[in-house]
């Protein structure tokens, strides 16, 4: 009787472990891959030469662009940029300016402008389950992105091309991103291939191959100064936007307050709200 | 279930039943091979792990943002409230697609593809260098891959994260106590919208109704939490959200850019000269050329040179 029962509870570790090796085979296929060594070819991007040339030291791997900050301003508020960093910094000596209007005093508080920005990021790259690459599509289609996005839907979801529901669609460089509610869909699709699909007037032979998707495991921010521009806070609001605008412009320009040549100055009145838009000085 | 096993075991003994001798013996060899087997298995297993383990640490991409000026381009009106409620930064991130130029190597870039193309279907070319016909060998320039993302991050300017909360409290009761801490004005904070309060992790997300009390807080590492007549320090952060969008692997390849190799012999001539003389021999229609953008020659010492992406490509 002992004997059975160790027999059978090694029957039932042997069940376990083998479903559980079938489970890490699973994974293993679908495995996380370094994105220079996909089993499968990515879409062709055309590069150029354009005169770019290293000698000795290393050049940076990556190269970062188009950079865009969106800052959200409350009202009675303004942002001041000044020709000069230094006069900026200058500026903001003074936690508190007082603006002389006739006969009154207006009372407003000056910050730096700091913008959290991700400094490192750290992405992982797995073959993706539910979604598929397509990709071949022949330059000269003369369809919008939202035109081809949707002819690519109506027949990568119908049942009878093999498809199925689609969840999520994304146009990239080198061709399309479609992602099936079920993983069955999109694995399939993968199998065959290729596929003959009617876009517009014609009929494009395009490829399925599986995706390579990419996650955040990890991103860190810290903040990036603004050196040329000053927050202006807490405006009272006495003076309509305008008239605020001309005061405000010429106080941060009265070298005997600290200020200099002023660049640009917007002002959000009371009330109001603004977004102020920053960019990459190049690139 | 338990009857219907009892059953099978009943089954499985029926044809040692007659013979005791036979049936511990077969039993205990069952037994042993079982194990063994079992004892296999957990060895694969663990390789098996340790592979995915080392597959996903290997798949990974860090990378550190240098920091960019930064300058106000425009303000503009904020299309929804969730724009208002966050400082948000989307940027590109492309990885640099390098090719070393060898001694004896040129990349020339062509204006147009169609002649770079024929260029390369030509094959042999013989350019004059010094009244000498140099047989060079036209060839596309063979490009790694690359990746390309781009980063969007969103920065709370009303909700915070709040770590390291004691344990003792049910969880409403701390929840109540976060919102009355967090709306002490004395201590910075300000009016509370709502508290997510997570027991199991010690955490919590404060949304306050006011932009600028979230800002003020986090001037601190840390915020003081009243409970009963205790102070604790609590651990104060900002709230991001980070996305990726276009993620997406690619091959380079080069569609105006030509390989020309066989300049090995020239190494005592001046670049800048060859160059020239690469130039001038390419962009005669006669030879099979067109309009040339730029030409770069390597004789004393290889290159690193770089590819970017066609600004008008696919799509």
């Amino acid at each position: 009787m002992n004997d059975d029962a160790a027999l059978s509870a090694l029957r039932e570790e042997q069940a376990t472990l083998k479903s559980r090796l079938q489970e890490l085979r699973r994974q293993r296929e679908l495995r996380a891959l370094p994105y220079d060594q996909v089993p499968f070819q990515a879409p062709a991007v055309p590069l150029v030469f354009q005169g770019n040339t290293q000698q000795g030291q290393e050049a940076p791997k990556w190269l970062v662009s188009k950079v865009r900050i969106y800052y959200p301003l409350s009202g009675g508020s303004a942002l001041v940029t000044f020709d000069d960093p230094k006069v900026a910094e200058r500026v903001l000596q003074q936690k508190e300016h007082e603006i002389h209007i006739e006969e009154c005093r207006l009372r407003v508080q000056v910050r730096a402008v700091e913008l959290p920005v991700v400094t490192t990021v750290q992405v992982s790259t797995q073959v993706s389950r539910h979604s598929v690459l397509v990709s071949g599509f022949p330059a000269g289609l003369g369809l919008s992105e939202e035109e081809l996005l949707d002819k690519l839907e109506i027949f990568f979801g119908k049942t009878r091309n093999g498809g199925g529901d689609v969840k999520t669609r994304e146009l990239l460089r080198g061709g399309v991103v479609l992602g099936f509610t079920k993983d069955a869909v999109a694995q399939y699709l993968c199998r065959v291939g290729q596929f003959t699909v009617p876009l517009g007037r014609r009929k494009c032979p395009l490829r399925v191959s599986p995706y390579l998707s990419g996650e955040i495991q990890k991103a860190e921010i810290a903040f990036w100064p603004v050196p040329q521009s000053v927050l202006v806070l807490n405006i009272p609001d006495v003076l309509d936007g305008p008239e605020l605008q001309d005061i405000l412009e010429i106080h941060f320009q009265k070298p005997s307050r600290g200020g200099g040549e002023v660049e640009a100055l917007r002002v959000v009145p009371p009330g109001q709200r603004g977004l102020a838009v920053f960019t990459a000085t190049s690139g | 279930m338990a009857a219907d096993e009892d059953n099978k075991k009943q089954v499985l003994k029926e044809p040692w039943s007659d013979e005791g001798f036979m049936k511990d013996e077969q039993r205990e060899r069952l037994i042993d091979e079982i194990a063994k087997e079992n004892t296999q298995l957990k060895e694969e297993i663990q390789r098996l792990e340790t592979e995915l383990q080392e597959a996903t640490i290997n798949s990974q991409i860090k990378e550190d943002i240098p920091e960019t000026k930064v300058k106000f381009t425009s303000l503009e009106n904020p299309e929804n409230d969730s724009q208002f409620l966050n400082i948000s930064c989307s940027f590109q991130v492309s990885s640099q697609v390098p090719y070393e130029l060898q001694k004896g190597q040129a990349l020339i870039t062509f204006e147009k593809e169609e002649v770079a193309q024929n260029i390369i279907r030509m094959g042999k070319h013989y350019v004059k260098i010094k009244d000498v016909d140099v047989e060079v060998l036209a060839k596309p320039v063979p490009l790694n891959s690359g990746v390309r993302f781009q980063v969007h991050e969103e920065y709370s300017t009303v909700k915070i994260n709040v770590t390291d909360i004691p344990d003792g409290l049910p969880e409403d009761q701390m929840r109540d106590k976060l919102e009355l801490s967090f709306s002490k004005s004395i201590n910075g904070g300000g009016e509370v919208q709502c508290v997510q309060y997570d027991k199991q992790s010690r955490s919590a997300m404060i949304t306050f109704v006011e932009t600028g009390v979230a800002d003020k807080i986090l001037k601190k590492k840390d915020y003081p939490l009243y409970i009963n007549q205790n102070c604790y320090r609590v651990t104060v952060s900002p709230y991001t959200e980070t996305h990726l969008k276009n993620f997406q692997v690619f091959s380079g390849i080069s569609e105006r850019t030509v390989l020309l190799t066989g300049m090995e012999d020239l190494q005592m001539m001046d670049e800048e000269l060859l160059q020239d003389l690469v130039n001038i021999h390419f962009q005669r229609k006669t030879n099979g050329g067109g309009e040339v953008e730029v030409v770069k020659c390597s004789l004393g010492q290889p290159y690193i040179t770089y590819f970017e992406e066609e600004r008008n490509g696919m799509v």
